[in-house]
């Protein structure tokens, strides 16, 4: 049930009668309202995987307990390894099972070793990157006594399952969303029609703009080869904006459903093409799980080492780049994607800038530099060029994709056939940058409370809904983001 | 809590309302909605709904072939069943496997007629039909207007295919014929040599096997008519080898499963003057073909 179909329209307009008219007031079954929605959105896509999803919650939330119950370190210990090994087992089996083999039988090739070992036919169950890690961060905090685990089953299964971030997050800490599920929710008027707002805006930049350009992109990237650079130029501006436009799309509209329930959930996005370095994208880029590494992987590794100076800090870096890059999926393309961003921290470490956060530059003081945007373009630049890593089906072809990019045709006058599209798509995208650029400083771009006059705004979130049903692409693609 | 709730969906529903209102003004605009990759299988189905097209006792399935060449005065005026002509251009058997299975469901046919050639085994299956053949009956029936947001229909697609498509008109019975305009279109494209047959072929066999067991199993007569092909599209070894092994593999099939095959190649009545491609039959030619059609359908046809 993806977000831009006519099912979960239905779907979410029942669910909202439900939840604040005949549910309203009553927390307890408002929550099996969310676990019960939350189930019947998963199985809609497969129910065979509902079990999957059902026995690692029950499994986590007993776990949960008995750390918190036990005194001795040994045992806490020792249960939450279970916990760490089952959920990063079934992440390992179901996501990497077959990377594993064939990188292994090709490793032994290299040997002249023949290996008769096979890979399985297996379907990656959606979204198990992200509650795993929800799974996951719950007994790490409970763990470290960060907070107290949950005797409601109700309140920690809607926790991992909770719908609007089931499947491509954000992944929200137990601390941000337990509490919210524990509290009494009232309905509040503006917190639910931002959340409105925020749907609109995720469903212009999911259809208007990234959906156009996977339809202008994805015969560019399947014949790279007959094309002139300048084509495949093109294809990676276009790919670069189309990633950001739909994760930030779906993140956008899982938060704005989320506020409709009366939830604040963690922002995923700030506004990363305004990024000025490598270090200040990823403080911006998919936040959610840049930070969970942070915590999680990033902090113990950098205390683990710091008895090796900058070394030891770049070594933790490059672990845990290698980690974003692998979570993303099973491709050695993912994996060089990761670690050539962390090899871009390397020269911020040496200098002992890593920590330096960048101010905004038009907030600050609302002046606009030449050289804060030179910075944004060079690192807008740098990041199309690491995307075609992370487009290409394998690393020959993003290496041949390279050679192919860095050639004289790069002067080369390129065709577009789907000219309305293209027009319509450009127009999208230069609208978008000039509407997050003014917004820098709010949670989406949508939130325009500052124009006080009522028809002023419908006529923005009509020009939106224009545009949404005037250049919608033949095809709606799923979320990108479902994949890992 | 009821004030601010009530407050925002009554917000939220004025928002929504003129789009509503707008693509409905659309719709009675004739601006279909895209439901397929098919320009006249969706001006086709929305006509059935228009009509109401049901309970079809005598149904016509097929390509373009089908849709030209089976005339549908001389089927109505000899036959008292219902009949509709559910053809559309490009359907490969494959496709037909698909759409008879929603369609034998909506119109419990006693007879199934497809008139088919080559090119009816030449390509995969469109996946847009299952657009159509899987939507809930009560968007098909009675509210086709919500396939402007199921299919994500943007508005200048839907403009520009109502005013970029081929001039065509069905009569009442779904049936079409062959204009001059038409024909003149493109005159190369229709005078070019198919290639057959192609890998698509024998999973296009298998789905006339598909489609002739399943309606054996409805108890529905299926009748196979292969149609004329221009002579000179046969003059060679090869090509004679080609069709009589595509007439023997279609025979061996629909009879097996219990239909009837029937066969109008013969290229002394059906002449190339009678051509306007290797397959489909100028007007004249398809009143012939439709009366040698008739003439054996009365023998079958219960009345």
């Amino acid at each position: 049930m993806l977000f831009t179909s006519v099912t979960f329209v239905f779907f979410i307009a029942v669910f909202f009668i439900l939840y604040w008219y005949v549910l309203g007031g009553n927390l307890k079954l408002q929550n099996v309202l969310i676990l019960t929605g939350s189930y019947i959105f998963y199985a809609w896509w497969d129910w065979r995987f509902l079990f999957l999803l059902a026995s690692s919650s029950t499994l986590n939330f007993f776990l949960a307990i008995w750390i918190a119950k036990s005194k001795n370190e040994k045992y806490r210990g020792f249960l939450l390894w279970i916990g760490l090994c089952i959920g990063l087992g079934s992440l390992l089996f179901f996501k990497y099972f077959n990377f594993f083999v064939v990188s292994l039988v090709n490793a032994f090739r290299v040997f002249h070793i023949q290996s008769d070992i096979h890979t399985l036919n297996i379907i990656l169950p959606l979204g198990i990157s992200f509650y795993t890690f929800r799974s996951l961060s719950y007994l790490l905090d409970i763990k470290s006594e960060k907070i107290k685990p949950t005797t409601d089953w109700v309140v920690f299964y809607s926790y991992v399952s909770f719908f609007p971030c089931l499947l491509s997050g954000p992944i929200d800490r137990p601390k941000t969303l337990i509490p919210q599920l524990e509290k009494k929710r009232v309905f509040d008027y503006s917190q639910a029609s931002d959340g409105m707002r925020q749907v609109l805006w995720g469903l212009f930049k999911k259809i208007v703009i990234a959906d156009n350009c996977a339809a202008l992109t994805n015969p560019i990237f399947e014949h790279y080869k007959f094309l002139p650079a300048s084509s495949l130029l093109f294809a990676v501006f276009l790919f670069t904006i189309q990633l950001y436009a739909d994760f930030s799309g779906y993140s956008d509209m899982a938060i704005g459903i989320a506020s409709l329930l009366g939830f604040r959930i963690t922002r995923n996005f700030n506004f990363p093409f305004f990024a000025q370095s490598i270090p200040d994208f990823w403080r911006r880029w998919h936040i959610s799980l840049t930070s969970w590494l942070t915590d999680y992987v990033f902090t113990p590794l950098s205390i683990y080492f710091r008895d090796y100076g900058k070394a030891g800090l770049i070594l933790a870096i490059l672990i845990n780049f290698t980690a974003i890059g692998i979570w993303h999926g099973a491709n050695w393309t993912f994996i060089t994607f990761g670690f050539l961003h962390g090899c871009f921290y390397i020269p911020s470490i040496l200098r002992g800038t890593i920590n330096r956060n960048k101010k905004n530059s038009r907030i600050n003081g609302g002046r606009f530099s030449l050289s804060a945007f030179i910075s944004m373009v060079a690192t807008f630049m740098l990041l199309m060029l690491t995307f075609i890593i992370f487009r290409a089906d394998n690393l020959a072809r993003a290496f041949d994709y390279y050679s192919k990019l860095f050639s004289r045709s790069i002067l080369y006058r390129f065709t577009i056939t789907e000219k309305v599209n293209t027009i319509a798509t450009l127009t999208a995208i230069v609208m978008m940058l000039c509407a997050e650029w003014l917004q820098q400083d709010k949670q989406h771009a949508l939130q325009i409370d500052v124009i006080k006059r009522f028809p002023v705004r419908a006529l923005i979130y009509f020009g939106l809904i224009f545009m949404i049903l005037f250049f919608s692409p033949p095809t709606i693609t799923d979320f990108i983001y479902f994949k890992f | 809590m009821k004030k601010p709730i009530n407050r925002f969906l009554l917000k939220l529903l004025l928002f929504i309302m003129p789009v509503f209102v707008f693509f409905e003004v659309l719709f009675r605009l004739g601006f279909a909605p895209i439901v397929t990759d098919s320009t006249l299988f969706d001006l086709k189905m929305l006509a059935v709904q228009k009509h109401q097209v049901k309970n079809i006792k005598l149904l016509a399935m097929g390509s373009s072939i089908t849709l030209y060449e089976l005339n549908s005065d001389s089927m109505v005026q000899n036959f008292k069943l219902p009949y509709y002509n559910f053809a559309s251009w490009g359907l490969q058997m494959a496709d037909m496997n698909r759409l008879l299975n929603s369609l034998v469901k909506t119109n419990q046919p006693k007879y199934v007629v497809i008139c088919s050639s080559f090119p009816d085994f030449v390509s995969p299956p469109n996946n847009s039909y299952l657009n159509y053949i899987n939507a809930n009956s009560f968007i098909k029936d009675d509210f086709p207007e919500l396939f402007y947001f199921k299919n994500y229909n943007s508005i200048h697609q839907v403009i520009r295919r109502k005013f970029n498509t081929y001039p065509l008109s069905l009569d009442n019975w779904g049936g079409a014929s062959l204009s001059d305009k038409l024909r003149n279109t493109n005159s190369e494209k229709w005078n070019e040599h198919d290639i057959f047959p192609t890998k698509y072929t024998p999973l296009n066999y298998k789905a006339l096997d598909s489609l002739s067991t399943f309606l054996n199993e409805q108890k529905i007569k299926l009748i196979f008519v292969q149609v004329p092909i221009k002579k000179s599209y046969t003059n060679t070894d090869r090509s004679k080898q080609i069709i009589s092994g595509h007439f023997d593999s279609c025979k061996s099939i629909v009879e097996g499963k219990g239909g009837i095959y029937l066969n109008y190649y013969n290229p002394t009545i059906f002449t190339d003057s009678l051509f306007i491609d290797q397959y489909h039959l100028q007007q004249a030619g398809s009143v012939i073909l439709t009366s040698e059609i008739v003439a054996d359908l009365k023998k079958i046809i219960k009345q």
